[in-house]
């Protein structure tokens, strides 16, 4: 056995997964979060770090093409695992795992792949995707009049400045094809729609409007968080028009008045559909300030997919649902031993090991209540006092912050699995979302949207079942 | 110098202190995964550790577009190379290989290179998260870098010495610094751990932004930059044992023993503390480090002068 024989096999002790989870699919992310832990297996945060994209679930037209350029920025070696069920979990595991120390094949990969980093503007990504993009949109029943919108911002903005905004290499060539010919929005307008689509609104717009000024490091590397930045590509451009200077064909962030009064770069960030502890499938599109949110559209990524599908709850599904929701809670909020102790928690409601569930739960709300530190830490955010409830129609379970929001969640928990009946469904539409998390910092952002049980997809699975 | 009572050993010692100083490293990680994975009822193990190593040598360096790259690698490399620098002050014993007058300055010119490190590993890539993250630092670094300067007086006051070896010759008759001086040790623990970046100081590479400041790291940047983190928590913990911990004062064993001994147990309180205590968000420990720490540590300060003139 060689050495890189050898240190391939000391490396798959040690995989990094990035886990894509499908909307409704979170029962086979719980199966495979399970499998990692007996491997030894941690969870990717970014694309950077992985070595395994292991994808929970069969992506829609939507999520497909943010797969593809997670796939694209993983640095290798590189393995993609697809697991349509948690049935499947362990075997595609294993063929990941055998894969992974096939050194042959990734020095292969790592030749033919592409050599620089791409925006995702290029040609290749939508040679590749681009029927997908299309087919989606069709489907969806696209309003003619965001169209004309678009036709008209782009042409008028495509003679002047929309060269300056891209790199030459990437829109030399197909780009103005493209453009000179008749289907005018075959590139750039692929994204808009797509980008229209998920917000379910009309005004398209103002939305664009809202988006002229971020650039810059939007582009660069951050494709975990999964939305599609070419999405925004025609709307960079239109709002930099005097633009000269546009370092690997990216625009320059734009000024704008901060929530002082002073002039600060507006970057745009795509909070979702792929981010680890954040509800599967949300997209929240995010214009931030330094780290504070200015400004968030809330949206759902293959959302008709979802929309007809059953909504039944079995009691124990919906406690380990919940259960999970406070684990995500708490490993944001850096407890990491609390956060294991509501995983195992969860994944004995799952086995449907009810006394175990509640000597864990028993043990996990003793040790909250105990940590000051954790309190501190939670308190004072996202509070919701009764007229906010009133305001923006949450259920009452939404009162107080962020603290008594997850005490109440474990207690209704606890009561569930003690038998205390069905627990009631009091979910918050993610609607609602861009109108609590507005003006929020980031780092309150992911907690508060984690403390809120949203509700965004009926568990296909399970509750067919 | 002679007044400190050390000896400046050849420089070609330096592959042992950067021995020593990796292994408490590979400690400190080692304590940490199997604390995870005990929390986690996982498997874990030495081969945990070196997985992981080979992991990373094995992964394929990457870039993202327009990156500062000179800037980014340098952060990373900065990260790695930064500790071995802040113990070559540090006494071992009686040995050391640089026997500065302004020791405890030393540490505290790197301490403050970190800030640097982490920016520009954050603004290399070009990236927003990695971007956030860097912010992060700061504005923690704003927080805890005051306290951290005032907590390393405090020492060199009652030792009337910025020199390490004669801070921790200082209390080799008298009571360890530690004991008077709780709350400046408390504090620079503190200090440690943020500019280790690590436990509840670790908002700058959290998972809630995907990693932040190493979001897009991979390889062997990545090993740098990690392996960095932990080579500041070790050194700043070995740097505890002469400023607080008496240096090599204890019965039976040769004092270099007891530098080790001492280090390791600090080494093992702060990794533990990360398992009891949260991430602390930027915008919630400025609050505390101006208002709690600040004022605290300037009282602590004057204690100890006022005892040190009254002692004469």
């Amino acid at each position: 056995m060689g050495m890189t024989a050898i240190i391939a096999k000391l490396a798959v002790r040690a995989v990094r997964v990035l886990i894509v989870e499908v909307p409704g699919q979170w029962l086979t992310r719980v199966e495979l979060e399970d499998q990692m832990l007996r491997r030894g297996w941690r969870r990717a945060w970014a694309p950077a770090d992985a070595d395994v994209l292991a994808v929970c679930g069969t992506p829609g037209p939507e999520l497909t093409p943010l797969v593809d350029r997670l796939w694209e920025q993983m640095p290798g070696p590189r393995v993609r695992a697809n697991m349509c069920s948690s049935s499947t979990v362990s075997s595609a595991l294993n063929d990941a795992a055998t894969l992974y120390v096939d050194t042959d094949q990734h020095a292969k990969d790592a030749r033919e792949r592409a050599q620089e980093p791409q925006i995702p503007h290029d040609d290749m990504d939508h040679s590749g995707h681009g029927s997908h993009d299309h087919s989606g949109m069709e489907d969806s029943g696209h309003d003619h009049m965001s169209h004309s919108g678009h036709d008209g911002m782009d042409h008028d903005n495509h003679t002047g400045m929309h060269h300056n905004g891209h790199g030459e290499i990437d829109h030399s060539g197909a780009d103005h094809m493209n453009h000179s010919g008749n289907d005018s929005m075959d590139h750039d307008e692929v994204d808009h729609d797509s980008h229209a689509d998920m917000h379910h609104n009309g005004d398209d717009h103002m939305d664009h409007s809202g988006h002229n000024g971020h650039g810059g490091m939007d582009h660069s590397g951050l494709e975990d968080s999964g939305h599609d930045h070419s999405g925004h590509g025609g709307m960079d451009h239109s709002g930099h028009g005097g633009m000269d200077m546009s370092p690997g064909g990216i625009p320059l962030a734009q000024g704008g008045p901060d929530r002082d009064g002073l002039e600060m770069d507006v970057l745009h960030l795509p909070l979702g559909p792929v981010l680890a502890y954040w509800p599967a499938g949300l997209v929240l599109d995010c214009t931030l300030q330094g780290d504070v949110v200015v400004d968030s559209e809330a949206s759902i990524v293959d959302g008709r997919d979802h929309e007809h599908s059953l909504h039944v709850f079995a009691p124990d599904l919906r406690a380990a649902l919940l259960c999970d929701n406070v684990m995500a809670l708490l490993a944001l909020a850096g407890a990491d031993d609390l956060a294991a102790r509501a995983r195992q928690a969860r994944d004995c409601l799952l086995r449907g090991d009810h006394t175990a569930a509640l000597d864990r739960l028993e043990r996990l709300i003793r040790t909250i209540r105990r940590s000051w530190l954790l309190r501190w830490s939670l308190q004072g955010v996202l509070v919701l006092e009764q007229v906010d409830l009133h305001r923006h129609s949450l259920p009452a379970s939404c009162r107080g912050d962020a603290y008594d929001r997850m005490l109440r969640t474990l207690a209704r928990i606890q009561a569930a699995v003690g038998g205390a009946g069905p627990m009631i469904d009091d979910d918050v539409s993610w609607q609602v979302l861009p109108n609590l998390v507005t003006g929020l910092e980031l780092a309150t952002l992911r907690l508060a949207v984690a403390s809120v049980n949203l509700r965004l997809h009926p568990t296909t699975q399970g509750g067919k079942a | 110098m002679t007044d400190s009572g050390l000896v400046t050993v050849s420089a070609g010692w330096a592959v042992v202190a950067g021995a020593i100083l990796c292994s408490l490293a590979v400690f400190a990680i080692a304590l940490d995964t199997g604390l995870t994975a005990r929390a986690q009822g996982a498997r874990g193990g030495w081969t945990t550790i070196a997985g992981r190593f080979a992991r990373l040598l094995r992964q394929r360096r990457r870039t993202t577009v327009a990156a500062d790259t000179m800037l980014w690698r340098a952060g990373g490399v900065g990260m790695f190379i930064g500790a071995f620098f802040m113990v070559a002050v540090i006494p071992l014993g009686q040995w050391t290989l640089a026997d500065l007058d302004v020791g405890v300055v030393w540490l505290n010119t790197i301490d403050v290179l970190v800030w640097a490190l982490v920016w520009l590993t954050g603004w290399g890539a070009n990236s927003t998260y990695s971007l956030i993250g860097g912010y992060r630092f700061l504005a923690h670094g704003l927080a805890y870098e005051l306290p951290l300067m005032f907590a390393l007086v405090a020492p060199a006051i009652a030792a009337g010495s910025l020199n390490v070896g004669a801070v921790a010759a200082a209390q080799d008759d008298d009571l360890w610094f530690v004991v008077w001086m709780p709350v400046a040790f408390l504090i620079y623990l503190i200090g440690v751990m943020g500019f280790s970046v690590w436990g509840p100081f670790a908002a700058a590479v959290a998972t809630d932004i995907t990693g932040g400041a190493g979001t897009e790291l991979s390889a062997v940047d990545r090993l740098v930059f990690h392996a960095g983190r932990y080579l500041f928590l070790a050194a700043g913990a070995a740097f505890s044992v002469p400023l607080f911990l008496g240096g090599g004062a204890g019965p039976w064993l040769p004092d270099w023993t007891w530098v080790l001994i001492k280090t390791l147990a600090v080494l093992a309180v702060l990794v533990w503390s990360r398992r009891k205590i949260p991430l602390m968000r930027p915008d919630r420990f400025m609050t505390i480090g101006w208002t709690l720490l600040l004022p605290a540590i300037v009282v602590q300060d004057l204690v100890v002068s006022v005892l040190v003139v009254w002692k004469g």
